[in-house]
């Protein structure tokens, strides 16, 4: 139990655990039933579609590493150049430009009911954040590869017969950079969560909120965005001048505090997470 | 460098002809849409010399059309009527479109220039900013830490004073890591939020730019202060301290000064180490701080500036100026990130005295 404890990443975890059940029951003692469900299903479906996220996110890495290896070893350095070009492009598009715009699609597609499905709406919206999050993982993985390959490990593997397919998959990148990749993965939940609640907080507060509600489905960053929650949070201003409302906060203002302490709170935590991970592991 | 620029000119060249492409395809588009709507008015002829406001024109067209078709009333009068509904749709959609369509002229072009310029100098300020901020909390962050390792606290006043450093700092981790749009609606009531100063602090400090970054400039600190260099040096009566006060320690004054040199320090050469590998982060840094910026101008809805104009464009399906502006927030990553390779390119030449 004390090992729990002073391992940074995982008395982060507990704390972030704890925190969010303190703030459920306190929720559930003094918020109203149509917000309290509000806020559970907003923070129910950003995690779904953050962990979603990863979960593309390590698939579209990993393909996408071992596609520009293979290439990468070719005669032919055409392909090569034309997908690190390709990528390179897409690092030069801002995050939030290219999620924004793929989200506008997924809102005009599912109010032309060409899309009807609520779990292909989470699919789709994952898919096109990793699109612009997967690249680091890429980074990651090819610097291991690049390291790895230097060693004499690597030739001795290959001398003996071993195909380099399963030298990189198996021995470089699972046996050997498994905590790296986590720990990326860890970093890449975090990105996720502060992309979804800003994109979908832009999109609620700039783009018409009524489209937004019936096709999109509620996360946090939407339910800040609504009219009630903003006032909540333009409360904690009020109380910056007048000191004596702040017990009011806990209790008239509860919906936007809790949406946007567990926007900032997770964020807070997956960071002490992910460093505490690379503290332990000495990554 | 010679390559590395000629692949960013190729991604420009690429991505300014495919957003052209782009604009053309959505204007012919445009063009196509509207020549259709037309179409159902020209079944009925020329009518552009009739005013439909006037009650005694709209009299006029029914006799008109009586006559031209005799002893056919009915189909007359739904003739006649689908021809006032269609002036009326026409005026209506005139009249809804005169506020938010917007077509790409000389002096819109000027316009959106105007806010880019904006917007690029805020971008500068901010990532200057940033940029010394993210050396400097990771510099007194690694002197704090050493000093608390090599002296750890002894009394229960010091324990105390540390917690309380602890707790503020976990509330100032706390505050770095909130989203723009979160600080910016908690004072928004007390404070004018649509400034450029303002635009430029939420930038430092919000959506966890600062800290991030810190953070990997600390461990690149960390990294490097255990490589075996380090302790050549020591081991060479190199200074080593890291009191803030005492003749062989680290003065607040370097720290806090933009060009940061530690002379006969041992921090010296692991700062200017860590600080040569933070330079390949900076175009990450640099697109992540964009994304802020954006997020901050579109959130915040302050009229006026590049992106919140681009988000209200892309509200009322103006598409031509909507590709402009993705176009120049495109060339302003592609210039950081030349600028970034320059940088390095540069520094490389300074360690490996070769003219690659």
């Amino acid at each position: 139990m004390m090992k729990f404890i002073r391992s940074k990443d995982t008395r982060w975890l507990s704390i972030w655990v704890l925190s969010t059940l303190a703030v459920w029951i306190w929720d559930i003692v003094f918020l109203n039933k149509p917000a309290l469900h509000k806020v559970f299903n907003g923070f129910f479906n950003t995690f779904i579609i953050a962990i979603l996220v990863v979960v593309f996110t390590l698939i579209l890495g990993w393909m996408v590493t071992v596609l520009l290896h293979a290439l990468q070893s070719r005669t032919n350095r055409a392909p090569y150049l034309a997908v690190t070009f390709l990528m390179n492009l897409i690092r030069s598009i801002p995050q939030i430009v290219g999620i924004l715009f793929a989200y506008v699609g997924i809102t005009l597609l599912v109010a032309g009911s060409v899309i009807t499905s609520k779990a292909l709406v989470f699919i789709i919206m994952a898919i096109s954040m990793s699109l612009f999050i997967f690249l680091e993982l890429v980074d990651l993985m090819r610097d291991r590869i690049d390291h790895f390959t230097k060693l004499d490990f690597y030739s001795a593997m290959r001398v003996c017969g071993i195909p380099e397919r399963r030298v990189v998959n198996f021995d470089i990148l699972w046996k050997n950079s498994r905590l790296h990749i986590q720990n990326k993965l860890i970093a890449v939940l975090g990105y996720a969560v502060f992309l979804q609640c800003s994109v979908d907080f832009i999109i609620s507060v700039g783009l018409s909120t009524e489209v937004n509600e019936v096709t999109l489905p509620t996360t946090l960053g939407s339910l800040l965005a609504k009219i009630d929650s903003k006032q909540d949070i333009l409360a904690i201003g009020y109380t910056l001048t007048h000191p004596g409302y702040t017990g009011h906060l806990f209790f008239e203002h509860l919906q936007g505090m809790t949406v946007a302490f567990l926007i900032v709170f997770s964020l807070v935590s997956i960071y002490h997470i992910a460093n505490g991970y690379a503290e332990r592991h000495r990554l | 460098m010679k390559s590395k620029l000629l692949e960013h000119l190729a991604g420009i060249a690429f991505v300014t002809f495919a957003l052209l492409a782009a604009l053309w395809v959505i204007t012919i588009a445009s063009g196509t849409a509207q020549r259709k709507q037309q179409a159902g008015m020209e079944r009925f002829g020329d009518l552009s010399f009739i005013d439909f406001n006037n009650p005694f024109e709209r009299a006029l067209l029914r006799d008109v059309i009586n006559i031209y078709y005799p002893g056919r009333s009915d189909r007359n009068d739904s003739l006649y009527n689908a021809i006032v509904k269609y002036k009326q749709k026409e005026f209506a959609d005139k009249l809804q479109e005169t506020h938010v369509a917007e077509g790409l002229s000389l002096q819109k072009i000027i316009e959106i220039l105007g806010m880019y310029v904006n917007f690029f100098i805020i971008f500068v300020l901010v990532m200057v900013l940033t940029y010394y901020g993210v050396q400097t909390m990771a510099v007194f962050r690694f002197a704090y830490k050493k000093r608390r390792a090599l002296s750890p606290a002894s009394s229960a006043s010091r324990k105390i004073q540390r917690m309380v450093i602890d707790f503020l700092a976990g509330l100032g981790t706390l505050l770095l890591f909130c989203p723009a749009y979160v600080i910016a609606y908690s004072i928004r009531t007390e404070f004018n939020t649509d400034t450029v100063v303002f635009m430029v602090l939420l930038g430092v400090i919000s959506n966890g730019v600062l800290i991030t970054y810190a953070n990997k400039f600390y461990s690149f600190l960390v990294a490097e202060s255990r490589k075996g260099y380090v302790d050549t040096a020591i081991v060479k009566n190199m200074n080593a301290g890291y009191r803030f006060h005492s003749a062989d320690g680290i003065p607040i004054s370097s720290i806090l000064n933009p060009v940061k040199k530690f002379k006969g320090h041992v921090f010296d050469h692991i700062f200017r180490n860590a600080r040569f590998q933070y330079l390949s982060t900076i175009k990450e840094q640099a697109s992540f701080l964009i994304t802020g910026l954006i997020i901050i101008e579109m959130a915040l809805n302050i009229h006026g500036h590049l992106n919140y104009e681009m988000l209200r464009q892309l509200l009322y399906k103006n598409y031509s100026i909507v590709v402009v502006m993705i176009l120049l927030i495109f060339y302003t990553v592609k210039m950081t990130d030349i600028f970034t390779d320059y940088l390095i390119h540069r520094e490389n030449m300074k360690y490996e005295n070769t003219n690659q």
